[in-house]
């Protein structure tokens, strides 16, 4: 599924002494089977831009399109379910006395068979390596593990993108780096990836495109290398150390990754 | 939503604001005490004609404080119409099949009706004039004397702030969890009372474990800065007694003296 | 096992030891600590690392009372946590890792009184401790705000101020900026920078690069003190790193793969300049 953004404008409390702008006109498309990332520092509207992906909140001005098609004029539970959002800290909304019961609320909210549902619980379990969880308290698990278990709760829904505001927040590194590898295992099979962080670094490792956010607009979107390189104070760690030895060593290219970037580091020194 | 719009606390620059909130808390008590010592329409008259002076020297819009008496209106008019319909005192006015309308229970009617007025318009001056925060330190200080007889009072006063600081987190969570299960298909708004009561499960749920959760962490936050209960403990905040406060306090007993002697 | 200390000695008296120290869970069948002993002297800066379930967040509950150990002892400044935890706090503070659920008041300026007023300060020296604190962490003119209206640096910074109005020698910080954002993080950050220099430290945290100007480096796994190192070494253990599940951030990891030392290169321009150096003394010679 093609979702875009032309021009989204939102505006929190309209006509009260709170009144915000929160996005002033905000463009862009999720591609189908790939990873977006999103990324800006608090009060660029990363929150308020991915809760528009699935009309938890109606824009004020400019339109959602999902293939084309205006998103408010499709059901909203159609529209729930094919544009999964997972907010921040989802562990936060657990609460069936078993995590295959948590799982299974959304496909069942969907009216499905119980077979189907079983099926779908069991399904995303495994693509986020938490079935042996299924059977055990949510309440009950660690950090990483409720993490996952929130997150499968809405892949049960078999979104065609699936938008998740910060995933590893809170997490220490190495939990991160394994639901990081989970998602890409997400983005493989098929499913589109919007990924919002603050952490650039991460976002460096596994995103497609990137989109950065501003002020409520669109800084700069495109590939990791184009969007990073273009502002490089504001960049992963890797494209600030690979920008800063450019100047006098031009051959280095525009690595983004960890793995291209020590590639051309060793390149350099072997020189 | 911060904890100062909580309930109906208006916050402008007033005279009455500016009170102690200790002699707020009495006045309104012997307010309330002195409205049921009073038993002429005239006595509640004038008391309400104090009143609506002091709504006044509050800068309460009009408009808001009469917000204020919406949700009783509906008891008022009951109380209203039962004395009406029902009492067999004074002159006939009007007959009209069984229920005969008498001036006696026109006037009890009106007596009590504005009663219930007045007591919940004291109520609402208190609240509306008042700062929860301050409220509860004028209740932490009146209660305090009771720590004689093994009252709880600091405590109590100690879980009232806890509760208006978490008060506004608690309902941003809220609108976090609703929009979490929201995402998932739930809806919160179909189907009868019973369905409706299901559904809140998802956000009840989640919502009550994450409050006891918060509730651990302050303590051991709390306790790791020293808190011990009330002993030995000062307090930052400061409420001071001054002679307006006694003289508004002399006032209001004056007035419902007068009111009770007419 | 390493030998333990082998960071810096300065006196040899200690402000916080643990002896022998053991404590589980109730109902738990694996001991949250077993047989931990370590010592803290006067104004040294060490990180605890370690996969999450190795014990220390326990590690830190006991330092001031909150956990009594099942066996061994805990001293802070001569006193034990576990029968004086109230004169041990006056001495010992911490700092969590959740900002919302630290701040008790419903304003600022009150909720750094708050230790204060349980150790029952008079209220004219409260004023003057209250207002330096919310100096020292730069939230002047944040006094009469609300917590909710607060951002979460800003939130820790008024948690830091609380501890700090308390004037604790001994800091114990858990993890205090996993749940902040880089910006919240570079700012809580800056303000602990400043208090290096008059405290003792203890810091709790999964950010290696967070430790990279420590002293030492205490490693806790399954429970256990696995290491105690000096970070040039800590930074260079690769098997270390491994074994304990801890993850060098990018730039040192950089710098470890292509031979330069990690500990020293904390920032990308630290990392490029090495590079740029090693480079220009590589054509040199070559």
């Amino acid at each position: 599924m093609r979702l875009e953004l032309r021009d989204v404008r939102y505006v929190y409390a309209p006509g009260t002494p709170f009144e915000v702008e929160a996005l002033r006109g905000v463009s862009l498309v999720v591609e189908p089977g790939e990873v977006l990332g999103i990324v800006g520092g608090t009060g660029s509207g990363k929150s308020t831009l991915v809760q528009h992906m699935n009309l938890l909140l109606t824009p004020t001005g400019g339109e959602v399109l999902v293939d084309g098609v205006d998103a408010t004029t499709l059901k909203k539970s159609e529209l729930r379910r094919r544009v999964g959002l997972v907010f921040q800290f989802p562990e936060s909304a657990l609460f069936a006395p078993t995590v295959e019961e948590d799982v299974a609320f959304a496909p069942r909210q969907l009216g499905l068979d119980e077979e189907e549902v079983q099926e779908r619980v069991l399904e995303s379990l495994r693509a986020l390596e938490a079935g042996e969880l299924a059977a055990r308290s949510p309440f009950a698990l660690s950090g990483g593990e409720k993490r996952r278990a929130a997150i499968a709760g809405v892949l049960a829904m078999k979104p065609e993108v699936l938008v998740l505001d910060e995933p590893t927040a809170g997490l220490d590194p190495a939990t991160r780096e394994d639901l990081l590898a989970l998602i890409l295992g997400l983005r493989n099979a098929g499913i589109s990836v919007v990924l919002v962080s603050h952490d650039l670094d991460e976002v460096a490792e596994v995103a497609d495109r990137v989109c950065a956010l501003q002020e409520g607009r669109v800084r700069a979107i495109g590939t990791p290398a184009e969007v990073f390189y273009r502002e490089p104070a504001q960049a992963p760690a890797t494209v600030r150390v690979a920008s800063l030895l450019r100047e006098s060593k031009p051959e280095i290219g525009a690595p983004v990754r960890f793995a291209e970037t020590l590639d051309a580091l060793r390149a350099l020194q072997g020189a | 939503m911060t904890s100062r719009s909580l309930g109906q606390f208006y916050p402008v620059a007033s005279p009455v604001h500016d009170l102690d909130p200790r002699a707020k808390i009495l006045a309104t008590a012997v307010f309330v005490v002195g409205l049921f010592l009073i038993d002429s329409t005239v006595g509640l008259l004038f008391v309400a004609a104090a009143l609506v002076a002091l709504v006044t020297m509050s800068r309460i819009p009009a408009g808001t404080f009469l917000l204020l008496l919406r949700p009783v209106l509906f008891i008022v008019a009951l109380t209203v119409l039962f004395q009406v319909l029902f009492s067999r005192e004074g002159v006939t006015l009007a007959e009209w099949g069984f229920f005969e309308i008498r001036s006696g229970g026109l006037s009890l009617g009106f007596f009590l009706a504005l009663r219930i007025l007045l007591l919940v318009s004291s109520a609402g001056l208190l609240t509306a004039t008042t700062a929860p925060v301050a409220l509860a330190d004028g209740i932490e200080d009146l209660l305090s004397p009771l720590k004689r007889v093994r009252f709880p009072a600091h405590e109590v006063a100690m879980m009232m702030t806890i509760a208006l600081r978490f008060i506004p987190t608690l309902g941003k969570e809220a609108e976090k969890i609703k929009g979490a299960q929201a995402a998932r298909g739930a809806d919160f708004s179909e189907g009868g009372p019973l369905r409706r009561a299901r559904s809140l499960v998802p956000l009840l749920v989640p919502l009550t474990v994450g409050a006891f959760r918060r509730a651990d962490e302050l303590a051991e936050a709390m306790e790791s800065r020293g808190y011990r209960g009330g002993e030995g403990r000062t307090r930052y905040r400061e409420l001071r007694f001054r002679k307006r406060d006694a003289l508004a306090l002399a006032v209001t007993a004056l007035v419902l003296l007068v009111g009770i002697l007419l | 096992m390493e030998h333990p200390g082998e960071g810096t000695r300065n006196g040899g008296s200690f402000v916080v030891s643990c002896e022998s120290v053991s404590f589980s869970y109730p109902g738990s069948g694996r001991p949250a600590l077993s047989d931990v002993s370590f010592e803290l002297r006067p104004g040294e800066y060490v990180g605890v690392v370690g996969p999450n379930g190795g014990g220390k967040s326990t590690l830190v509950r006991l330092l001031n009372g909150l956990l009594k150990p099942d066996s061994g002892r805990v001293l802070v400044s001569g006193r034990d946590p576990a029968t004086e935890p109230f004169e041990v706090r006056k001495h010992l503070g911490i700092l969590f890792q959740d900002p919302e659920n630290g701040l008790v008041a419903p304003f600022v300026e009150d909720d750094v009184a708050f230790g204060l007023e349980n150790l029952g300060v008079p209220r004219k020296e409260m004023r003057d401790r209250v207002a330096g604190a919310i100096r020292a962490v730069g939230l002047e003119g944040f006094e009469r705000r609300e917590p909710d209206t607060l951002s979460g640096g800003e939130k820790q910074r008024v948690a830091l101020a609380g501890l700090l109005a308390v004037e604790p020698d001994i800091l114990v910080l858990d993890e205090p900026t996993s749940m902040l954002d880089a910006a919240g993080r570079r700012e809580v950050l800056a303000y602990l920078e400043t208090l290096r220099a008059e405290k003792t430290v203890l810091h709790v945290t999964h950010h290696l690069e967070e430790l990279v100007r420590s002293d030492r480096i205490l490693v806790l796994n399954g429970g256990e003190l696995v290491a105690d190192k000096t970070p040039e070494r800590f930074f260079s253990d690769a098997d270390l790193l491994r074994e304990n599940r801890l993850v060098l951030p990018v730039v040192q990891r950089l710098a470890l793969e292509i031979g330069l030392p990690p500990a020293r290169l904390r920032t990308p321009e630290m990392l490029a300049e090495a590079i740029l150096a090693k480079t220009e003394s590589g054509t040199r010679a070559g």
